[in-house]
């Protein structure tokens, strides 16, 4: 197993949650904003990761034929739920005293949401990326069956081979990368919340 | 509508086999992690290192497990279901036990101070108490066991798979679809009857109280 | 019925029971009393196990409870929390019958017992048995609290400030009620407060204690007549002074907690002030620490700019009261200017704390019932 493999499935991770922020953070915006379309984009999402990783990266393939990019808005797919869902939650528990007070100097609804209760809700918005992160390493994997590679290309080889060096190698390979960034996002997400701490004391 | 001919008799007996691992798994799963979630809620002090150390498991993909445990039991069904019990665990645990350590300490005093044995106060206090977040978890392990079922298809072993695996195969968006649409709505069935448990199961008095 | 006998507890190095020994007679209403950190806690939590002490023997009804099973000991035991901690997940009528029901009672009978203490704190079966409580008040829980601990006609009852965290009134109410109670069915009681008119009004004997030892164990008169500690004159004088109302000044009913800013404070900064402390106006100063006005939200959002300075903004003219002021002339202002509050202030100016309507009605009931913390 050669390190390029390991960059490919990072390559499909990173790429998967960064439109996965892209699109889910606005929609989470919109809904926290909209509440009456509140509960049918939380149930969108919900229905979403219903449906098997696998058929849903099958189906996407079916319909706009194979390749990275292909793989990856399946991915994004599978991965909006924790990032539209903690989104929306997040920016609703803000605290009213301080939306209010905001309203009360005359922010205007966008100044409020970047200046105040985006920069409040974030740990919460943060910890929605950061589950979406560690289930994509391990959902990645089925990009291999619809040819988009990666650590899944490692781990299949060895199941049909019966080769559990093979196996194991693609497996820790994988466990790593998730508790790699786990623990990276929880640092993050730590020194962040100290910094915003400091700024408002 | 041809479809349906052609496939009708295959899709039901998939369903059923699909139907029958998520079960059973679950219900394996529910057993063991609920068992587990109670003993480490009585040592939060091991339980610390433990719950992180599992949460590291967790990540390993299920088609890791189904294909070792496939390498050394063979063919058979109890290899999916073994599989798919040990990832219904986790998050059946994780929300027992922080169902169980949330509980404010008011209660448990005076439940002991009541006199209640300790396996009086977690049947009647605790376990109640705690009864919304352990059924959160059981509403999500079930929603991805339906999802990893498919996996038993990739070890030649039916269930709704099948079709998604020769539909990937052959380019067929149908037969993808066919097994797609069902395990969603299996999934979305399965949630629905676990809200209506919940109902049930948790207590009046603190359904409001989230 | 209760004797405790050199009994000590530590806690790493911190002497909490330090060889504590003393007599509870059958039917005593006893009250444990003093400083936060005394002991008191731990001395009542000992009584039912909940708490180990490490040396020293306790004995009730003549058996050393060291030999008693925890759980039967506890159910002869009736037990208040402040906390309160009815099983949300039970009614009401479960609630009063968890001791009965694990001592076997019949079913009829656990009903009728129920019927008869709601009775007794004239609370309607009917209407509340088959209640959860979070539909109760504060004040209706505790009395559920309350006939729990009893339910099972335990002969002693354990109560650890089982009404501090309820307001004054209906705090006064209860006491009533358990005084009532007491007289009624004869228990022994044991009751943990840190509020001297609870315990004088109370207790047939008071302990009070302080750093693990008593300081005093005696009937309230006799402290009342001799406080054996210059501690307990001062718990005494605290509850005996603040019962005269005439007088008191501005200072005794302020709240020397007020947010004020220096008018060259950014406007942004006090909103940002207010939004945090949950507050809508801001008591203003000019440099040299005098007070100036008070600047509200309204003011602000009136101004329109959220740059600048708030010196900008005119504070408004708040009625202001010298601190020495009798507190019935500050009332009176209060009452008839319409303002939220009174600013009080000191001899050279500066502002000394504020007196709202509520800070005014929680000092009254202060008054009348007692030590509020």
């Amino acid at each position: 197993m050669d390190a390029s493999i390991i960059l490919e499935h990072l390559y499909l991770v990173v790429m998967t949650v960064i439109f996965s922020v892209v699109v889910g953070l606005p929609i989470g915006v919109l809904a926290y904003l909209k509440p009456a379309g509140r509960k049918i984009v939380l149930w969108s999402v919900e229905i979403l990761q219903t449906i098997p990783a696998l058929a849903l990266l099958g189906l996407i393939i079916i319909a706009l034929g194979p390749g990275k990019m292909t793989v990856i808005s399946g991915l994004v797919l599978y991965s909006l739920l924790p990032i539209v869902h903690n989104t929306c939650v997040g920016l609703e528990n803000v605290d009213n005293g301080i939306k209010e007070a905001g309203k009360g100097m005359g922010l205007t609804q966008l100044d409020r949401l970047i200046s105040v209760e985006i920069p409040l809700a974030f740990p919460m918005i943060f910890t929605g990326i950061r589950i979406a992160t560690v289930t994509t390493v391990g959902v990645a994997v089925f990009a291999t069956s619809v040819g988009g590679g990666g650590l899944g290309k490692i781990i299949y080889q060895g199941i049909r081979t019966q080769n559990i060096n093979l196996i194991v190698s693609g497996t820790v390979s994988l466990m790593i990368m998730a508790v790699l960034f786990d623990v990276l996002m929880i640092w993050i997400n730590r020194r962040l919340a100290k910094g915003a701490h400091n700024k408002a004391f | 509508m041809i479809f349906f001919e052609t496939y009708g008799d295959r899709l039901i007996t998939a369903f059923q086999v699909h139907l029958f691992y998520v079960l059973t798994s679950v219900t394996i799963g529910f057993a063991i992690a609920l068992v587990l979630g109670i003993l480490l809620s009585r040592v939060p002090q091991y339980a610390k290192v433990i719950m992180p150390l599992l949460s590291v498991f967790q990540t390993i993909p299920g088609i890791v497990f189904i294909g070792i445990l496939f390498l050394y039991l063979g063919m058979i069904p109890a290899t999916v279901i073994s599989a798919l019990a040990v990832y219904a665990i986790f998050p059946i645990l994780k929300n027992t036990y922080t169902g169980l350590l949330d509980i404010k300490k008011e209660y448990i005093e005076a439940a002991k101070g009541c006199g209640m044995s300790p396996f009086q106060t977690l049947l009647e206090v605790e376990l109640p108490l705690a009864s919304p977040s352990i059924i959160a978890g059981l509403r999500m392990s079930t929603i991805y066991t339906v999802s990893w079922a498919v996996l038993a298809a990739m070890i030649g072993l039916g269930g709704l798979g099948e079709f998604i695996y020769i539909g990937i195969a052959s380019n067929n968006d149908q037969l993808i679809l066919a097994g797609a649409i069902p395990s969603a709505i299996m999934a979305i069935g399965l949630s629905l009857l676990i809200d209506v448990l919940r109902r049930v199961v948790v207590p009046k008095g603190i359904r409001s109280v989230k | 019925m209760i004797r405790f006998e050199n009994v000590k507890k530590k806690y790493g190095n911190t002497v909490i029971l330090d060889n504590l020994s003393f007599n509870i007679e059958p039917g005593e209403f006893v009250v444990l009393i003093g400083p936060s950190g005394c002991g008191k806690t731990t001395t009542l939590k000992s009584i039912n196990r909940l708490i180990k002490p490490d040396q020293g023997k306790i004995f009730v009804n003549g058996q050393e409870i060291s030999q008693v099973n925890p759980v039967k000991l506890r159910r002869k035991i009736g037990y208040v929390i402040q906390q309160i901690g009815l099983f949300p997940n039970m009614t009401i009528e479960q609630n009063i019958g968890v001791v009965p029901k694990r001592l076997k009672y019949e079913k009829k009978e656990i009903q009728k017992i129920t019927r008869d203490l709601m009775e007794m704190v004239d609370m309607s079966f009917e209407e509340y048995a088959h209640k959860y409580p979070s539909e109760l008040s504060g004040g209706q829980q505790q009395r559920i609290g309350v006939l729990r601990a009893l339910a099972a006609s335990p002969p002693i009852v354990l109560m650890d400030e089982p009404f501090g965290a309820l307001d004054p009134m209906t705090r006064a109410t209860l006491q009533k009620e358990i005084g009532k109670l007491h007289k009624k069915l004869n228990k022994t009681i044991v009751f943990v407060t840190h509020d001297m008119n609870e315990a004088l009004d109370l207790a047939d004997k008071i302990i009070f204690m302080e750093q693990g030892k008593i300081v005093q164990m005696a009937t309230p008169e006799e402290m009342l007549a001799n406080p054996a500690s210059p501690l307990i004159r001062d718990f005494m004088r605290k509850s005996s002074l603040a019962t005269d109302p005439l007088n008191l000044t501005a200072a005794d009913f302020m709240s020397a907690n007020v947010i004020s800013v220096q008018k060259k404070k950014s406007i942004r900064e006090c909103t940002d002030i207010m939004a945090r402390q949950h507050i809508d106006s801001l008591v203003i100063k000019n440099e040299d620490e005098t007070y100036a006005g008070v600047v509200t939200i309204k003011d602000i959002k009136k101004h329109g700019k959220s740059s600048g300075t708030i010196g900008e903004i005119e504070p408004y003219q708040n009625i202001t009261s010298d601190i020495l002021e009798n507190a019935k002339d500050s009332f009176d202002k209060l009452y008839n200017s319409g303002d939220n509050y009174v600013v009080v202030l000191n001899n050279d100016q500066t502002v000394a704390g504020i007196i709202s309507k509520t800070s005014m009605a929680t000092a009254m009931a202060d008054t009348l019932w007692g030590d509020m913390q």
